[in-house]
């Protein structure tokens, strides 16, 4: 328990420090949002810059540790307040959240469970063809840039081919509604991106849950169940694989960071409108609102898995509870 | 499987996809101008827009918020203006809206507007000059919807808006202010003080409107993050029996992301109207349907080289003077606009859209790097060993010029500008930054020279080149739109003069400043930025073109949007 | 033991140190994938160094037809200014290289400081570089990149100012515990009782004996690096007129290259930051082996597993 306490600690910490980073870093870099509309509206009378700087409460000129301390009792509270758009910030980030949601988690676990399977068996059979194969082309396929990979998808299935459509979330002029042609079109427009996706990170897991399955395999127990007459699948799933996770778990949750980074630039790439397309159009809004509160939900999201992660390793992993 | 056989399946699979890469193929046409069929009074039809806003809609229509006003979601297709100010025909009159006539008294200090009557707002009510009068005065409660800065205590001339009787509009400003017809009459989108009037007056700016109440062609029939679609105001106060308008019963507005799916989408012939920059649009969008397709880019706003004139160097005539010899705008326009857009005048004045306010009698500068290195040479300046000229005291012409990062169309004019000032002896390199902070140096003067102009945060046009020039040149816009940080006490009389000059003054007035500019050369136009507008034929005639300029064509147009739709009509 | 033999206890000596790289060099050449890596990265090298010798037209210089496609003089085609795309590809090597390499050197020097020290000298130090390197590990890497690079004016310099900052702590925990391995070692020990700084101790004692430890954090690092900052450039945060992969990349989908008949233009960068990163990670796999012989591949000659 001693060990959840510290990562609990580690868990305030980190997003603190994330909170402070989302508040110093549009405020040291020059200008506002009344100039962000400005530059990225081309037609808006410029003498409306008085009225915009009213609208956004910029040079309103406030102490800036006071600042800070409102900034973070906002945060605690759940205030973001408005966009640039003049919409509450929760709920752009409620309306997005589905989306990314459900185009990066059913990915991720799907690539977890493709990679860790590959390490699995490419351990277990060590030397033969699966695994002269696979974990080196997962991981090559992981280090190629995600985008590249949704280039081609798109080049070849959307451009040439015809057969996808070529970016966005549904068909332009659909209603969303809860029927069979709707969720098929929903299905087709998340494939592409799904797969990009997918590609990219099963690769991040498939050497370390290899490696770790190797060090398994060596160890005493394992042998003892080949020893003792066991099927080969039983020892290598019950006895090594249940034992090789565990130390990947955290790592698991830790690169979340990364998938959630890859969903942005897919998103952006297949003008996918959900969280990450968000934050990159925030970006360069200058729209301190809503980057506050999407680089806060962020870390929190990866936060939160880590604790996850460590509490099922806690409950799991009885060695660590001997800490 | 072998690692060489594995390699070979690789290899093989890269030559397959670059082998389909290259099966593509671009083709290219010369557009035609169709002949359109008459309006038969039918209604019908549905228009699809296509203008990438970069986000979704936040199904939001406050007309005095800047993220509604820009993509033209709700002034002039919900909301309208007293009067339609063609920028494109600035030598005809305005056309009547909800304001029938108006009257300047004779020392351009009043001015009284007569309200339409029978006019409905779209919930029933009437509208009446009362709410012209209630818009008005709203700007004053909340200062952030004081869009135009109208008021004394924005910054602005007016005083006073009173009502004259049942239905006349009294405007009183506190000096001569003909420019502010413009801004008063075309670019205020009148709101109903029925609803209006309930809110807190002083957070309008915070009303979401999302279920907007206006006078205008068109009502929101329902709106998703990703479209917003209208249907046609069956009580428009334009249609008649015979001829009803708006003609289009539907139009949608979907939201695009970016450049690459909105461009897609219009080339797949699946919007007819379109506002978007397209590199290849001959190959890319006419092509495909050139009987039915077409462009056609009015220039409005000048894009210029411009230089701080607070700089040691660049506060020099002579340099200013070698830079603009040493450009070959005709090339600029060719190649880093893709000829899309047309090369500027030094003189600032757009052509042809203003031809009728050129001095034909002055000469511009042309393309003569000779003359430029000369120029250089007789003001004392020495070319250093590795070919750039240095001032007596042995500063370098080295210069950084800021441009907006993600304009790819001012990153290549930027690429040749910076061969041909090479070529003269004068070094640049270009520094991208996002629109913020480089919206932000320009207006603190943090910067050497700067790309700028239409696109980029700008001087906004009008109906004469006055409202152009006076952005770039007036002082009192240093920190503004005056990027160069021109001060100049003629150039600021010539135009305070104009609020109160007759029309044949006022091409006086801007013959001078054009001497000015050729004079002083406080920016340097390269290209003139255009209105960016893609049309199709097929099944929707009406379309504003070259020979019949009835509105500023984009989509994005306020409040000539309002014009468009109500011009358009279903054929076939 | 005797002070004596402590001090003159198993410091690695030239001889160990050369017959090392020695076989450094003979794993890497027996290694099929390493091989293979390593070719990659000679010719990438030979290409950044000599790209006039390969490329016969200028990169940037707009005077070709535009939107053609590839032909025996312009072998990948021309970009829509009319730039030749080969030409582009070739000398933008230079630079992707210069980055990348630069960004994993410094990246894997910080987290080799910070583990190693961290490590050394334990205590409240460890604990508190250890949270730092924690935090910077959970923090999302591409959000606080393109937070950053929205603000900084786009260059190459912020490019690898802003991945250094975010890289540096993937590293940093396994550097760590390879010090904390290491440090009660003799010779370590040895410099104690000697009476050497820690900061002496951590730089000329220890970290030369994690050469391979730290050529393999390099490595690792360096094949994500080339990926995140042609990610970075392909989103626009960038300097376009820099020419690197990322910013053809940029340029090519600014352009709807793809769609546009032009698709080499965009996918030919793409492979090329795609052929990188895999020479990287090919040469990685030959450094994982070498480090842990439980990994190396069970060959049909029984040969006895070497400990590294």
């Amino acid at each position: 328990m001693r060990y959840l306490r510290r990562r609990l600690g580690l868990f305030v910490l980190t997003l603190w420090a994330a909170l402070t980073v989302n508040f110093v870093i549009p405020r040291v870099m020059p200008g506002n949002e009344a100039q962000a509309v400005l530059g990225t509206m081309r037609n808006v009378n410029p003498a409306a810059l008085h009225a915009l700087e009213l609208q956004f409460g910029v040079n309103v000129h406030q102490n800036i540790f006071v600042a800070y301390f409102h900034y973070l009792g906002n945060c605690v509270t759940g205030q973001f307040g408005v966009t640039v758009q003049n919409v509450p910030v929760m709920s752009e980030i409620t309306s997005k959240l589905p989306w990314t949601l459900g185009l990066v988690g059913v990915t991720t676990v799907l690539a977890f469970v493709i990679g860790t399977f590959v390490g699995v068996i490419s351990a277990w059979r060590r030397g033969g063809r699966i695994d002269a194969v696979l974990p080196p082309s997962l991981f090559i396929l992981s280090a190629i840039p995600v985008f590249f990979i949704g280039l081609l998808l798109i080049y070849v299935f959307a451009v040439k081919l015809n057969w996808l459509p070529l970016g966005s979330n549904y068909t332009i002029g659909a209603t969303p509604e809860f029927s069979p042609s709707f969720i098929w079109d929903v299905l087709k427009h998340a494939l592409l991106p799904a797969i990009s996706l997918t590609v990219v990170t099963a690769g991040l897991w498939v050497y370390s849950m290899r490696n770790n399955m190797i060090t398994t395999i060596e160890e005493d127990y394992v042998k003892m169940g080949t020893a003792k007459g066991l099927p080969s699948r039983r020892v290598m799933f019950d006895y090594a694989a249940r034992n090789a996770i565990l130390p990947n778990l955290t790592g698991f949750a830790m690169q979340l960071g990364y998938v959630l980074g890859g969903a942005i630039v897919i998103e952006y790439l297949f003008s996918y409108p959900g969280l990450g397309y968000l934050f990159f159009t925030a970006s360069t809004d200058h729209d301190l609102p809503l980057m506050q509160g999407l680089f806060l939900f962020y870390t929190l999201a990866v936060l939160v898995c880590v604790l996850l992660a460590d509490v099922a390793t806690a409950l799991l992993d009885p060695r660590t509870r001997e800490a | 499987m072998s690692m060489k056989r594995f390699k070979w399946v690789i290899l093989s699979a890269v030559v397959g996809v670059l082998v389909a890469a290259c099966g593509g193929s671009s083709s290219s046409s010369s557009s035609t101008t169709s002949s359109t069929s008459g309006n038969t009074g039918k209604i019908g039809g549905k228009l699809v827009i296509d203008n990438v806003y970069g986000g979704t809609w936040p199904c939001q229509f406050n007309p005095f918020v800047a993220a509604n006003e820009g993509p033209g979601i709700t002034f002039a297709l919900i909301y309208e203006p007293l009067q339609f100010v063609n920028i494109l025909q600035s030598n005809n009159p305005p056309v009547p809206m909800l304001a029938t006539s108006s009257q300047w008294s004779s020392d351009f200090k009043t001015l009284t507007f007569t309200i339409r009557n029978g006019i409905k707002w779209s919930d029933g009510k009437p509208f009446t000059a009362q709410d012209v009068v209630y818009t008005f005065n709203a700007m004053k409660s909340d200062k952030a919807i004081d869009i135009n800065a109208l008021w004394s205590a924005d910054g602005g001339p007016l005083t006073s808006v009173a009502l004259k009787g049942s239905d006349q509009v009294v405007l009183t400003f506190n000096a001569p202010s003909q420019p502010y017809f413009y801004f008063v009459a075309d670019l205020t989108p009148i709101i109903p003080q029925h609803i209006w009037s309930t809110l807190n007056q002083s957070k309008l700016h915070s009303y979401g409107d999302s279920q907007p109440v206006g006078t205008g062609p068109y009502m929101v029939s329902s709106c998703s993050p990703q479209n917003i679609k209208y249907q046609r105001n069956p009580n428009y106060w334009q249609s008649t029996s015979g001829h009803p308008v708006p003609a289009i019963k539907e139009i949608d507005y979907p939201a695009f992301l970016s450049n690459t799916p909105g461009n897609l989408f219009l080339s797949q012939g699946q919007a007819q109207w379109g506002g978007q920059y397209i590199p290849n649009v001959q190959s890319f969008y006419v092509g495909k349907d050139p009987g039915h397709r077409h462009i056609w880019y009015p220039p409005v706003l000048n894009v210029a080289l411009v230089p701080n004139l607070e700089n040691a160097l660049l506060g020099k005539l002579a340099v200013r003077q070698a830079i603009s010899y040493a450009l070959d705008k005709a090339t600029i326009a060719r190649l880093g606009e893709g000829g899309q857009q047309q090369p500027a005048n030094q003189t600032g004045v757009i052509t042809p859209t203003f031809n009728s306010w050129v001095d034909s009698s002055l000469t511009q500068p042309g393309y003569d790097p000779a003359k430029a290195q000369q120029i250089l040479s007789s003001a004392g300046f020495k070319k250093g060993s590795d070919g750039i000229y240095r001032s007596p005291s042995g500063q370098p012409l080295s210069f950084t010029i800021k441009t907006i990062s993600g304009y790819s169309d001012w990153d290549q004019s930027l690429q040749i500008i910076t061969q041909e000032l090479k070529a003269v002896g004068i070094a640049v390199t270009v520094q991208d930054e996002n629109s913020t902070p480089y919206t932000a140096d320009l207006q603190g003067g943090k910067f050497q020279l700067a790309y700028a102009g239409s696109g980029g945060p700008a001087a906004a046009p009008g109906p004469s080149p006055y409202y152009e020039l006076r952005g770039w040149l007036f002082g009192g816009n240093i920190g503004s739109t005056n990027y160069s940080r021109y001060k100049n006490a003629s150039a600021d009389a010539l135009f305070n003069q104009y609020g109160g000059a007759s029309h044949a003054q006022q091409v006086q007035i801007i013959h001078q400043i054009q001497k000015l500019m050729l004079d002083d050369l406080p920016f340097i136009p390269t290209t003139e930025g255009v209105d960016w507008y893609q049309y199709d034929t097929t099944n929707i005639g009406g379309w504003p073109t070259e020979a019949n300029p009835y509105a500023q064509p984009s989509p994005y147009s306020f409040p000539d949007n309002g014009q468009v739709v109500t011009h358009l009509y279903p054929t076939g | 033991m005797a002070v004596t033999d402590i001090a003159a206890a198993a410091q690695p000596d030239a001889l160990e140190v050369s017959v090392r790289s020695r076989r450094l060099l003979r794993a890497i050449l027996r290694n099929r994938k390493a091989t293979v890596g390593a070719l990659i990265l000679l010719l990438m090298v030979f290409v950044a160094a000599f790209p006039g010798l390969i490329a016969n037209h200028p990169p940037q210089a707009p005077l070709y037809r535009a939107n053609a496609g590839p032909s025996s003089s312009h072998l990948l085609g021309t970009t829509q200014l009319g730039q030749d795309v080969f030409s582009q590809l070739v000398w933008g090597t230079r630079l992707t290289l210069i980055v990348t390499l630069v960004v994993s050197a410094i990246a894997t020097l910080i987290s080799m400081i910070i583990g190693v020290t961290a490590a050394y000298l334990g205590g409240v130090t460890d604990r508190t570089l250890t949270v730092v390197t924690d935090v910077f590990l959970i923090i999302p890497v591409l959000p606080l990149l393109i937070l950053l690079s929205a603000y900084l004016s786009p260059s190459v310099t912020s490019l690898i100012i802003v991945l250094t900052v975010t890289s540096w702590a993937f590293q940093a925990r396994q550097l760590r515990s390879q010090g904390l391995s290491l440090r009660n070692r003799d010779f370590l020990v040895a410099a104690r009782v000697r009476g050497e700084r820690p900061m002496y101790i951590i730089l000329v004692e220890i970290v030369p004996t994690m050469t391979s430890l730290l050529v393999a954090s390099f490595l690792a690092l360096a094949v994500f690096e080339v990926g995140f900052a042609a990610s970075l450039q392909f989103l626009g945060l960038g300097n376009s007129s820099e020419l690197m992969w990322g910013t053809m990349l940029y340029n090519a989908q600014q352009a709807a290259a793809l769609e546009s008949g032009n698709a080499l233009w965009a996918l030919a960068p793409g492979a090329a930051v795609a052929l990188m990163g895999a020479g990287f990670a090919l040469v990685n796999f030959a450094f994982d082996e070498i480090g842990n012989p439980a990994l190396r591949p069970v060959r049909r000659r029984r040969r006895a597993r070497t400990a590294a």
